[in-house]
């Protein structure tokens, strides 16, 4: 479960990048996140993952306040998410099996688990038969479905994806959107923010709107 | 238990292959900036073996008007030897001396001509401890002298060790300035190339951050390549600097050197060298630190 109790980032005296939002979104839901660019999607995105910290206001992930987590904890905070970028942000001299690896690695798990997990999610995005190749031998489209194995090895309880289809064309940003169900399907809370009307309406869910920093919409269908 | 240490290695390493230009470019900057260093201790080193080697020539004359009884000459230079400033004691004849002055004469000994052979004074030549070869040393040991009546005139090259003192207090003090001055360059380069090659890798390391990696995890495998690199660094600064050796100290001004009167030129001494291999490493090491905290602060 995620909690925002009236939050407000400033980078600025007089202007902020997100004010006063207050919003609950409760465990195994599909949200998305939506508003034009610089409405604060990514800065909210960035709050829940701890590379920011709120100016005002209270943030709890799954119970813990993430605002007064000292900055030791916050690697394991993030051990629990899984994070979706636009620009996928993989490791371009590893191959896809070692991004996949990699979060697991961190975590310092047996040798043998982490081929066995890999493979498993590789085979669920559709990449087992890829999982040599180096990322920029790819596709966009499967950049992302590697970047989207490498959030799902952790199981995570969170997953946060910023605009993650935003640098692919409609037919696999389709594809795409099925693994975010797929996700959500194993347990995990799915936030996926996105200025694409084409997404929503396909997958209807229940949509945060964000403008100018302000909560101006919150509509379940 | 030994897992995460191998994996830290291995990652290491593998970083080290998979960019060879960056690491090349940090192994260059050491062993450049070590070889300097090294070549510098060369000279270093050097000097002090020629100071040590001036040093010897500190000694006490004293001038024996009259010469004593063998017995009381035996006597009298037991007791100056049983001085704790003095290392020995040599008697020098009047034949002697002059012996030695017809030597130093040469070409010139006919001079000598017509002169009795104990027209020089017969003398102790009083050599000191090496620790006691100072202006101070020297004068308490001459205070003790005077005491004796056997002994006439002293004579001590008093103002040559003031000046010779002196020059040895530059040499320390230019020394110490110039390697200092070296060592933080060296540093600084060092930090700065790493830098540069973490700068090219800063995707990964924010990467490593996002899924969860504490900064321990992502500081130590950098940390060990810096080390691992200085060293490498510092092995070849060690042939550098031997080159250089070779090339400017052995042969090229060989026979400049030698006019200052030093007959051979030493090579770093085993503990140096080992130093310098060290040296690299800390200096990698040092230098990853630096830059990583720039650039890992989650």
């Amino acid at each position: 479960m995620i909690q925002l109790y009236g939050v407000t980032k400033a980078y600025q005296k007089d202007s902020s990048a997100l004010n006063d939002i207050t919003l609950k979104i409760d465990k195994g839901e599909f949200v998305y996140i939506t508003g034009p660019s610089g409405a604060g999607k990514s800065t909210l995105m960035r709050l829940l993952y701890g590379a920011e910290r709120p100016s005002r206001g209270q943030i709890l992930v799954d119970g813990q306040n993430i605002t007064r987590l000292p900055s030791s904890r916050l690697p394991f905070l993030r051990r629990r998410m899984g994070i979706v970028f636009q620009d996928f942000k993989l490791l371009v001299r590893r191959s896809v099996f070692e991004n996949v690896a990699f979060p697991l690695e961190v975590q310092g798990r047996q040798r043998f688990e982490i081929s066995k997990k890999v493979y498993q999610i590789l085979k669920l995005v559709g990449l087992e038969h890829k999982l040599q190749r180096l990322p920029l031998e790819l596709s966009g489209g499967e950049q992302q479905r590697v970047a989207i194995a490498r959030a799902l090895v952790v199981d995570p309880s969170v997953l946060l994806a910023d605009e993650p289809t935003g640098n692919l064309d409609p037919e696999v940003t389709l594809e795409i959107m099925e693994l975010f169900k797929v996700a959500n399907a194993r347990g995990s809370t799915v936030l996926l923010a996105t200025h694409s009307r084409e997404m929503m309406h396909h997958f209807p869910r229940r949509t945060i709107a964000l403008e100018a920093g302000r909560l101006v919409g919150d509509i379940t269908p | 238990m030994l897992e995460r240490p191998v994996y830290l290695l291995r990652r290491a390493l593998r970083n080290m292959l998979q960019s060879p230009f960056l690491c090349a470019a940090s192994v260059a900057t050491v062993a450049v900036a070590l070889t300097l260093i090294g070549f510098f201790a060369i000279i270093v080193v050097n000097i002090q073996l020629m100071t040590r080697d001036w040093s010897r020539e500190v000694q006490v004359i004293a001038y024996l008007d009259v010469v004593p009884a063998e017995s009381s000459l035996k006597g009298l230079i037991e007791e100056i030897a049983g001085h704790d400033h003095v290392q020995g004691v040599t008697y020098v004849s009047r034949q002697e001396a002059y012996e030695r002055f017809a030597e130093r004469l040469s070409q010139d000994a006919d001079l000598l001509a017509g002169l009795e052979a104990d027209f020089l004074p017969a003398s102790l030549e009083i050599s000191l401890r090496e620790e006691f070869r100072t202006a101070e040393g020297v004068s308490t040991l001459v205070a003790a002298l005077k005491q004796k009546k056997a002994l006439s005139d002293l004579r001590y090259g008093q103002e040559w060790l003031e000046r010779f003192e002196a020059f040895v207090r530059l040499l320390k003090v230019a020394g110490a300035v110039l390697g200092g001055f070296l060592l933080f360059a060296a540093l600084f380069i060092v930090a700065n190339t790493i830098k540069l090659t973490l700068y090219a890798r800063r995707d990964e390391l924010e990467i490593m951050a996002l899924v969860g990696a504490t900064p321990l995890f992502i500081k130590l495998p950098f940390l060990l390549e810096g080390a691992l690199q200085g060293a490498v660094g510092g092995i070849l600064a060690l042939g550098g600097t031997f080159f250089l050796f070779h090339l400017f100290l052995q042969e090229g001004m060989s026979a400049v050197l030698l006019a200052t009167g030093t007959s051979h030129i030493a090579f770093l001494p085993g503990f140096y060298q080992l130093a310098i291999v060290a040296g690299g490493a800390l200096l990698g090491f040092a230098g990853s630190l630096v830059s990583l905290r720039k650039f890992v602060r989650l």
